[in-house]
């Protein structure tokens, strides 16, 4: 049986490695042959079959291909039908990761048990969802770990370095960054900030409209007209993309499936950068709120590590060089070392001093003593970034005589004003009658090392209390008994 | 500051929940009714400039500027992933115009 195993469930690639009995992480390929399985799911008609990986991205109809599921598993109302069949985001995925259980544990063992990343600002129900398509798939969740943490384990691991690495992570479908401290075989987060659909798929479909452009200017014409060569052209864009890491420039040529000729596309790494600007521009904002987050300045940065595929992209290096003094280090081989990371983090992972992803607190009407003005806020009670566990209280006073119920929303966000949070639970106290305002009402958080987070709300005048554990249970996400019929069901389908 | 836990279903006439309910819709709708007296235009608005949108005016100093599109950036990004769908629309439009306003005030990366 594989003990240490870990999984990179990406936007654009998955992979899963183990860790060998010398305490090193590999990667298992699987049953094709390859380290990476392309996280596409083709849903085949004319056989009971699912097809993962590469037979799925480079064939099948657009219709029932399914690229970058990833990208929706915070979405409660993404559904993909196939067949009258509504799919919802965590079971496509579980298709993927089911693909590379059955197949990797041919190679390493058994696998039951896993760490999977995830985004560092995945929200509560895309974290379910993983959970969720990990547990269909016959594999249980041990940690769920922010894929730049398990990146920055296997740079610290692999370079045997120390001291404050900052970890930039741009990949298929998402930026993450993460802060930490490295002493030998001890790591401290400091913070760890994302941010949502900042990654190469969305340089993949600027160049598309960069190409269509071109070619309505040369032909007249419009590139593509249905969903099957939408897809032929950003598989030739993703190629260029990769050709201009390498070189300067290069020549591509382009025709519709209309005959209406062909276009010469002459596109220069300047070009692209430029075209690309705006969205590295945000990757440099999220980069500054990591180090405000962690109260730091560049010059306070020993290392900066590179991690994902997009950052192959030259210019990322130079901006991140400009803005640091310092030259970026690549993490070995930048789409691997999230699962190689993984898979320590499921041996060491008592070592590591994680932080809350969020902040947790609670809707309140806060009187301002200064302008006499009273408004609803976020009350923020444990901050995003405070290391775990951790357990943090905050009291405050019922504002009308005679409340017979406390209801205390549960909201997750960073920010102040409550417009800008989630309210991702609600916990319900029946107090005593007859009592006027002013009573105090002890609101508690507690965050423990499994990301686990509880609330407990206790009347201080009648000692009367609640406790729930705080887990969002809204739209999108299944039941238990529907996650077990489901699971059921996954498990007989021929995947490969 | 002095905070205050109000009763917000009783006072907002909603009924007696179940505990730790999934409260997104509900909360919207709380959220909906204290902002109530925001006016609804009938109209539909002209386009606002990335300088109106992120409250940036002429007379503001760099500083300044450089305080508010981080604020900004740190709220919107986060919005980015709300579970509010309307929100997360509203988010992408904010941060065009952050990453513009700061493009023009500090320069290309």
């Amino acid at each position: 049986m594989a003990e240490y195993v870990g999984i990179d469930l990406g936007t654009t690639l998955s992979g899963l490695a183990y860790l060998k009995p010398d305490g090193n992480p590999e990667i298992v390929p699987n049953a094709d042959g390859e380290r990476l399985t392309p996280s596409v799911v083709f849903f085949e008609s004319h056989e009971d079959v699912k097809l993962v990986g590469s037979a799925a991205r480079d064939g099948g109809e657009p219709d029932r291909t399914i690229f970058q599921i990833k990208r929706y598993m915070d979405d409660p109302e993404h559904l993909v039908e196939i067949d009258g069949k509504k799919w919802t985001p965590a079971e496509i995925s579980a298709l993927i990761l089911s693909k590379l259980k059955r197949e990797c544990s041919k190679i390493c063992g058994d696998i039951t048990e896993v760490v999977i990343t995830v985004p560092a600002n995945f929200n509560e129900l895309a974290r379910k969802s993983t959970i969720a398509a990990a547990e269909m798939a016959g594999m249980k969740v041990k940690r769920l770990v922010n894929e730049p943490t398990a990146a920055a384990v296997y740079y610290a691991h692999s370079q045997g370095v120390k001291g404050r690495i900052l970890v930039y992570d741009l990949g298929g479908g998402t930026l993450d960054t993460t802060i930490l401290d490295v002493e030998g075989d001890n790591i401290r987060i400091l913070t760890s900030e994302g941010a949502r659909h900042l990654g190469g798929s969305n340089f993949d479909d600027i160049l598309l409209e960069a190409y269509a452009e071109q070619y309505k200017k040369q032909t007249g014409a419009t590139l593509y007209s249905d969903e099957r060569h939408r897809r032929r052209v950003l598989h030739a864009t993703e190629d260029a993309k990769k050709m201009l890491s390498k070189l300067q420039r290069v020549n591509d040529t382009v025709a519709n499936d209309q005959n209406s000729g062909i276009a010469r596309i002459d596109l220069t790494r300047d070009g692209f950068e430029k075209l690309i600007r705006h969205m590295l521009t945000r990757t440099v904002f999220l980069v500054e709120q990591a180090l405000d987050s962690a109260k730091l300045k560049p010059a306070d940065i020993d290392h900066v590590v590179l991690v994902g595929g997009s950052t192959r992209i030259p210019k990322v290096k130079t901006m991140l060089e400009k803005m640091f003094g310092k030259t970026p280090k690549s993490c070995g081989n930048v789409d691997e070392c999230v699962a190689l990371g993984a898979a320590l983090f499921a041996k060491k992972s008592a070592r590591i001093q994680e932080v809350c992803n969020a902040s947790y607190g609670t809707l309140a009407m806060v009187y301002n003593a200064k302008t006499k003005e009273e408004k609803l806020m976020n009350s923020i009670v444990i901050p995003k970034n405070t290391p775990i566990p951790c357990s943090r209280t905050q009291v405050y006073q019922t504002s009308e005589d005679n409340e017979r119920v406390i209801e205390v929303d549960i909201t997750q966000g960073e920010d102040e004003d409550a417009k800008f949070v989630d309210v991702i639970g609600r916990i319900t106290l029946d107090v005593p009658a007859n009592r006027p305002k002013g009573c105090e009402v002890a609101v508690t958080f507690s965050y423990d090392e499994n990301q686990r987070v509880r609330a407990l709300v206790v009347d201080k005048q009648s000692g009367r209390s609640k406790e729930v554990a705080v887990t969002y249970k809204g739209a999108g996400v299944l039941s238990d008994e529907e996650l077990k019929r489901r699971s059921h069901h996954l498990r007989a389908m021929r995947i490969e | 500051m002095f905070k205050i836990l109000k009763n917000f279903s009783k006072s907002l006439g909603g009924g007696k929940s179940a505990e730790a309910k999934p409260a997104a819709a509900k909360a919207g709708s709380l959220l909906d009714k204290v902002n109530k007296g925001a006016p609804v235009s009938a109209k539909a608005e002209p386009p606002k400039s990335p300088e109106e949108l992120c409250g940036i005016t002429p007379k503001m100093a760099k500083d300044e500027i450089k305080m508010q599109l981080k604020l900004l950036f740190r709220r919107y990004n986060r919005s980015a992933s709300s579970l509010d769908a309307k929100l997360r629309g509203e988010a992408d439009q904010m941060l065009d115009a952050i990453v513009q306003l700061r493009e023009k005030h500090f320069g290309e990366i």
